[in-house]
C-alpha cells in the first residue's frame, strides 16, 4: 500500500473542494450566497482563483469557510454617479469654533468650543493629495470657517485647485474678516449660507434670536460683493414644504432657482433627534479635519465615523473607503436579495 | 405583435432570472416574447409539438427527439457560440498511464445520465466507432437528474468523485464541466481523451412558425452584446458570449449514436 504525498493530498483536496464549488455554487440563485468550508488559507485562495475564472465572487472570507456570490458584485462605478464617487468630494473643516451655537449642529461648534484648527500646511497638502486621487470639488466648514486666522490663505490654495464652496452663516462680514472675504475669488467660489426658513421663526429657533436677519444681510452683501451664493436649510422633515417658501424668498435675494441645498437633521453633536446615520448607510463623503480623516462631515466629531487619525497619506485612506462602502453596499444587495417579506 | 412563446427547463434557479434578462430585453423589439418553464424535456418537446410554446430551448436529444417526431420539419433558430464546439473529455487520475481511447479498454468507465448527450451516449458512441463496445470496459453508470439531459451537470460530477474515490479509472465529462472544475488549479486529474466537437442546445421551432416572426425574433437574439452589461449578466449565467445561428451538422454524431444505441424519441 502506498501513502499519498503532500502534492497529491493538496490535489485530492483541491479537486473535492472544486467539485463541491461547480455542484453548490452552480445551483445557487444569481444574487444569492454560500459559505464553502475552507481548511487553510490556501483553499481561500483556490475559491477566490475558482470564483474569478467562472464568472463569481468571494463575498467574505470566515475563519473556516469563504462566502461565495453567485455571479459577479457590482463595483462602484455601477452603483454610485461618477460625481457621488467617495474622493470626488473633499470636504475640510477649517475649524470647529462658531460664533453660533446651532441646537441641531452634528459637531458641536460654538463659541466655546475646542477650535481645532486645520493648518494652511496641512490644507496644502491634502489638497495636493485629493487632486492626485480625482477630487474635483473642495468644500470648507466648520465651525465658522471666516473664523480660521489664515481663511483667505486656505481659500486661495482650494480655489487654485478646484471650484470650492465654503460654507457660512454670513454673520461675520465685517473688518478684518470682510477685507478677507472681499480678498477671495469670485469665479472659483461659491458661499453657501445657511438658511433655514423663509421667515426668522424657524431659523431664529434654532441659531438664536436675530440670526435670520443678519444672514439675509450677508446674503446681500455677498451678492453686492459679486459671489455666487447658494442657502442651505437644514430641516427636521420635509413634510412642510418650507423648502418652496426659502426657495421664493431666495429669488427675492437674487439667488439663481435650483440654489438651493436641503439637510436633513442628523442625530448627531448637538442634535438629539434626527436621523440615525452609520458608515453601512451613508454615502460617504472623504471629510479632513485636524482631527484625521472621517467617513462624512456629517460625523466628524463621532468616533464611530473616524476612518484615520492621520490626514495622510490621504490616497490609501479614500482607497479603504470606497472598499468599505462597496462592501456595505454589496452586503446590502444579497441581504435584499435574500429577506423577502413573503 | 403577439408575443412570441418560448419554453425552457428550469434546471437551475437561475433559468428564472435568465428569461427574465431576456424577456425584458426584447420587451421594446419588434419581436416581444414570454417563456414559460418546464421540469424536464420531455414535457418540453410535448408542448412545443403541442403548440402550447412557439420556440423552446432544447438541449442536443431534445432537438433530435423533436426531429424525429416532426418527421425533420422542425427547424433550429440559433445557439450560443458554446453549443457548436461542445466535446465530451474522458479524465483519469494523475499519473493513470491511460492515454488515448484504446486505453480506456478493460477500464471502470464512470458515465452518465442515460438522457446525457456529453457524458453517456456520445462517450459510448465515440468508444463504438473507436471499436471499443460497453462489454470491452466495465462501465459505472450514474443516472442522476434524469430528465435534465445532464444540464446539472450532477452526474459528471457523481463520475470524477468515482474516479477520486477510486471507484472508477475513467470519468465521461462535458466540456463546461471539466472547465469548470479546472478553474480551481491542479486537481490531479488529467485528460485522457477528447472527442471531436459536436453541438448542443439549440432554439428549435416548428415549421408552422411564421417565418417573419422567426427571424424577427432570431435576429434581435443575435444582437445581444458581450459589451453592453445587462446583455452580459445574462450571456454570463447561460454560458455564452454571443448567439450563433444554427450549425446543423454538429447534431450528426448524437443522431447516429441515438440510431446505434436505440434511443426512443419519448420515454
Amino acid at each position: 500500500m502506498t501513502t499519498a504525498g503532500p502534492d497529491q493530498v493538496r490535489s485530492a483536496r483541491r479537486a473535492q473542494l472544486s467539485i463541491r464549488l461547480v455542484d453548490v455554487v452552480g445551483r445557487l440563485a444569481a444574487g444569492t450566497t454560500t459559505l464553502v468550508p475552507v481548511e487553510s488559507p490556501a483553499e481561500v485562495e483556490v475559491v477566490d482563483t475558482w470564483c474569478r475564472g467562472t464568472g463569481n465572487s468571494v463575498l467574505a472570507v470566515h475563519p473556516d469557510a469563504v462566502e461565495v456570490y453567485r455571479g459577479r458584485l457590482s463595483d462602484l462605478d455601477s452603483i454610485l454617479p461618477p460625481d457621488r464617487m467617495p474622493g470626488r468630494r473633499l470636504w475640510l473643516y477649517t475649524n470647529f469654533h462658531c460664533n453660533l451655537a446651532c441646537d441641531y449642529c452634528c459637531v458641536s461648534s460654538s463659541p466655546k468650543a475646542d477650535p481645532r484648527v486645520l493648518g494652511v500646511d496641512s490644507v496644502a497638502a491634502l489638497v495636493t493629495e485629493a487632486g492626485e486621487a480625482g477630487a474635483t470639488e473642495l468644500f470648507l466648514t466648520g465651525g465658522e470657517p471666516l473664523m480660521h486666522p489664515a481663511i483667505a490663505e486656505v481659500v486661495a490654495i482650494c480655489t487654485t485647485a478646484a471650484p470650492t464652496v465654503m460654507l457660512t452663516n454670513a454673520m461675520l462680514f465685517r473688518g478684518a474678516r470682510l477685507r478677507a472675504l472681499d480678498s477671495m475669488p469670485r469665479e472659483a467660489l461659491t458661499l453657501q449660507v445657511s438658511l433655514d426658513s423663509a421667515t426668522p421663526d424657524l431659523h431664529d429657533r434654532h441659531r438664536g434670536a436675530g440670526t435670520w436677519a443678519r444672514a439675509v444681510e450677508g446674503i446681500r452683501t455677498a451678492r453686492e460683493m459679486g459671489f455666487t451664493v447658494r442657502i442651505a436649510m437644514t430641516v427636521a422633515s420635509r413634510a412642510g414644504g418650507e423648502e418652496v417658501e426659502v426657495e421664493r424668498f431666495a429669488a427675492t435675494l437674487g439667488i439663481r432657482p435650483g440654489q438651493l441645498v436641503v439637510r436633513h437633521i442628523a442625530k448627531e453633536g448637538e442634535a438629539t433627534q434626527g436621523i440615525v446615520l452609520t458608515r453601512a448607510t451613508l454615502v460617504p463623503e472623504v471629510c479632513a479635519t485636524a482631527d484625521g480623516i472621517w467617513w462624512h462631515p456629517v460625523g466628524a466629531t463621532d468616533e464611530a465615523m473616524r476612518v484615520s487619525a492621520d490626514l495622510l497619506p490621504l490616497r490609501p485612506t479614500i482607497e479603504a473607503i470606497r472598499e468599505e462602502y462597496l462592501g456595505y453596499r454589496r452586503r446590502g444587495d444579497v441581504l435584499a436579495a435574500s429577506f423577502p417579506c413573503a | 405583435m403577439a408575443a412570441l412563446v418560448v419554453g425552457a427547463v428550469a434546471y437551475t434557479a437561475n433559468v428564472v432570472p435568465i428569461w427574465e434578462g431576456i424577456r425584458e430585453y426584447f420587451a421594446d423589439s419588434s419581436a416581444p416574447m414570454d417563456f414559460v418553464l418546464y421540469s424536464n424535456y420531455e414535457r418540453q418537446v410535448d408542448a412545443l409539438l403541442a403548440g402550447h410554446v412557439d420556440v423552446a430551448w432544447n438541449t442536443n436529444l431534445a432537438y433530435l427527439r423533436t426531429v424525429g417526431l416532426t418527421g425533420g420539419t422542425c427547424r433550429a433558430l440559433a445557439q450560443r457560440d458554446t453549443d457548436v464546439t461542445f466535446k465530451t473529455v474522458l479524465v483519469a487520475r494523475e499519473g493513470s498511464g491511460l492515454h488515448g481511447l484504446e486505453s480506456v479498454r478493460g477500464q471502470r468507465l464512470a458515465l452518465g445520465s442515460k438522457d446525457s448527450g456529453q457524458a453517456r451516449i456520445l462517450p459510448i458512441k465515440f468508444l463504438a466507432d473507436a471499436g471499443i463496445s460497453l462489454d470491452d470496459v466495465r462501465p459505472v453508470i450514474f443516472d442522476s437528474d434524469v430528465g435534465k439531459h445532464g444540464d446539472t451537470g450532477r452526474s459528471e460530477l457523481d463520475a470524477l468523485q468515482a474516479v477520486l474515490g477510486d471507484e472508477a479509472d475513467v470519468a465521461a465529462l462535458g466540456i463546461t464541466t471539466w472547465q469548470q472544475l479546472k478553474q480551481a488549479g491542479e486537481l490531479g486529474v488529467e485528460e485522457v481523451w477528447t472527442s471531436p466537437d459536436y453541438c448542443h442546445c439549440n432554439f428549435t421551432a416548428l415549421a408552422s412558425l411564421d417565418d417573419d416572426r422567426a427571424e424577427a425574433w432570431t435576429s434581435h437574439l443575435l444582437a445581444m452584446d458581450w459589451d453592453v452589461p445587462e446583455h452580459r449578466r445574462i450571456l454570463e449565467l447561460e454560458g455564452l458570449t454571443r448567439w450563433v445561428r444554427p450549425q446543423l451538422e454538429g447534431y450528426r454524431s448524437l443522431e447516429e449514436a441515438m440510431r446505434e444505441q436505440a434511443i426512443p424519441l419519448t420515454w
